[in-house]
């Protein structure tokens, strides 16, 4: 039995108006899964609701088979890590930490002893007499997820809990959260708007549009074989075009690509396309190449921008089909803007979706 | 070149600002019957006799209290109107700031006039609750004001991080919100404090017979003498306010949020 089980949770703040239609979900006990999906999809609002602080219009939350639904937010078992950390400003560190532990009157000494241990999980020992002005965003964050963690949840929400840190201290609290979560073995819902943050952090991600459920599945199976344009679009396929299917067999179809057919792998919601049908087309900028001149096989092109990457350099290639941007090894050759190139798709890895 | 000029308007400024009270503070000490300067002579003659006017020390007395209590009423209405403002959106919110911003930026002759006639048509009152409620009108926009810049300061969701930790709402609001608003009640109290002690148009319509605030006796006294008595009056009022921001910065914890 899971769990966290989400029943057809539907809420609306305004009339006819829902953020949340009929949302179901099941977490696992000890698993890490992460809402993504752009502002206003709803992953907030589930988590809050998770929390207590939105009132379901429908549907119901059970959490360890106790139903959570209408329990005031207090009287829940849940660890709540805010974007902006709502750290108390006239606390200590340690009081801090403390408050949840001090709500439920633990004795002292205990504590004592389960402050000093949260604060050692996330390396602040030495500031349990700091004021949170005192702290870097990072500490903060750090005595966020220990003043979460300490009382022992049931279940660990965090929103949106790095958006305010800068790109390399992100992925560095990425990785403790990810260590803490396993270590305490804590069930976990994650909302997030950065897929590189869903997918490096997560068992399962949960993709959100609009109130719905776009797909749920492995980090793996959602970058690979995303089910909709959508989540395509959200996890990074970098190129999009439409055409019509030529034909299909079993899990490959076939379409016209500036002339010459190409083969690749399709998804649909509505079973098996017919041939006439209209596939959108999805590639990562990664999964085509370039070669210089028009001679060999494949779509032909000219160089209309070219950005440095490091280890990659990125073209804007345009065709008769349209624009498309390609990934190349910077070790390899560089092609000018103006250059005549021929665009070679690496099909396998292309996906065709039909909805 | 610039420094210079910055330097000389400096030094015009310090004189226009410390200037006036120099001269008040040095003619209170002078011999002579009028105000003069330079005082000539040396005498306490005159801070005698500000404690044996009675008039002084009656409505100084009539002040103290008159401001403690408007300014502690203004700032118990005032805290519940700032949360609700800066917590809430709600319908007719920034109508609701702009009435609660009108003491502020109506001249206070008009207030001190308009309290009196409103104040005559409710009928037989009483002079010293006419001021308290005049005062208390005429701070509560401050408090609200004061209260409100701290509250800003505070980020909405620690109370929700209170109540996710156990806390209802009521001991969250305590335990979390109200430590942080110190500051700001602080502030509003030596603000709306000597803003009431200070105030002149609107006492000058609600004082009555007998019940007379202190910087409206100072100004009756003024209309008959012109002995130094004022500018050794004035000089106490001078220590007396230095004193109690002194005081309230000490014991409220001002420094923090000024």
């Amino acid at each position: 039995m899971p769990y966290l089980e989400i029943h057809d949770l539907t809420v609306s703040y305004e009339k006819n108006q829902p953020t949340l239609e009929r949302f179901s979900l099941d977490v696992e006990q000890g698993e890490l899964v992460s809402l993504l999906g752009p502002s206003g999809c709803g992953k907030t609002t589930t988590l809050r609701s998770i929390a207590g602080f939105i009132r379901p219009d429908a549907g119901q939350i059970v959490i360890n088979g106790r139903d959570y639904t209408f329990l005031p937010p207090n009287q829940r078992d849940i660890g709540l890590v805010f974007q902006s950390y709502a750290l108390f400003p006239h606390l200590t560190v340690f009081h801090n930490v403390a408050f949840g532990l001090r709500m439920r009157r633990i004795p002292k000494e205990e504590v004592h002893s389960r402050v000093a241990n949260a604060l050692k999980m996330v390396g602040l020992e030495a500031f349990a007499d700091r004021r949170p002005a005192q702290l870097s965003g990072g500490q903060q964050q750090r005595v966020a997820l220990a003043r979460a963690t300490v009382i022992e949840p049931q279940v660990l929400l965090l929103d949106e809990p790095l958006s305010n840190l800068d790109a390399r201290l992100r992925v560095d609290m990425r990785q403790e959260i990810r260590r803490a979560q396993q270590q305490l073995g804590i069930t976990t819902l994650y909302v997030t708007h950065d897929q590189v943050e869903a997918m490096s952090i997560s068992d399962r991600v949960v993709v959100m549009n609009q109130g719905d459920i776009e797909q749920v599945g492995t980090p793996e199976s959602i970058f690979a074989t995303p089910e909709t344009a959508f989540v395509a679009d959200f996890m990074g396929f970098d190129n999009h075009f439409s055409a019509a299917v030529d034909s299909v067999h079993d899990n490959q179809l076939t379409v016209n690509w500036g002339g010459a057919p190409i083969q690749l792998p399709w998804r649909s919601k509505f079973g098996s396309p017919q041939a006439g049908a209209r596939a959108e087309i999805f590639f990562r900028a990664d999964n085509a190449s370039l070669a210089a001149g028009s001679e060999a096989s494949g779509l032909a092109g000219r160089v209309i921008l070219h950005t440095f990457h490091g280890n990659e350099r990125r073209y804007l290639v345009e065709t008769e089909v349209g624009e498309f941007s390609v990934m190349q090894d910077s070790a390899g050759e560089r092609f000018e803007p103006g250059a005549t190139v021929t665009l070679q798709p690496n099909t396998q890895k292309w996906i065709a979706i039909i909805e | 070149m610039v420094s210079r000029w910055m330097y000389i308007s400096l030094v015009i400024l310090y004189g226009f600002l410390l200037g006036p009270f120099i001269i008040i503070f040095m003619a209170s000490f002078g011999a002579n019957a009028t105000m003069a300067f330079p005082p000539q002579g040396f005498t306490l003659d005159w801070f005698a006799n500000v404690f044996e006017t009675s008039q002084f020390i009656d409505s100084f007395w009539i002040s103290l209290q008159l401001a403690l209590l408007s300014t502690i009423v203004s700032l118990i209405m005032g805290m519940p109107v700032a949360y609700a403002l800066v917590r809430f959106r709600f319908a007719g919110s920034g109508i609701v700031e702009t009435v609660f911003s009108a003491p502020i930026l109506v001249p206070g002759l008009v207030i001190g006039f308009a309290m009196l006639n409103f104040f005559v048509l409710l009928g037989d009152m009483h002079v010293m609750t006419g001021l308290f409620i005049g005062h208390t009108a005429i701070l509560f926009p401050y408090s609200v004001r004061v209260i409100s810049a701290s509250l800003r300061n505070l980020d909405p969701y620690v109370e929700d991080a209170a109540v996710s930790l156990g806390a209802n709402r009521l001991r969250g609001f305590m335990l979390v919100v109200l430590p942080n608003m110190q500051a700001g009640i602080a502030a509003a109290f030596v603000l709306g404090f000597i803003t009431s002690f200070n105030n002149v148009p609107v006492s000058l319509f609600l004082s009555g017979p007998g019940v007379t605030t202190l910087p409206v006796s100072m100004l009756s006294y003024l209309e008959y003498y012109f002995d130094p008595t004022i500018a050794a009056l004035s000089t106490l009022l001078v220590i007396f306010t230095v004193v109690l921001v002194q005081a309230a910065e000490r014991v409220l914890g001002l420094s923090q949020f000024v």
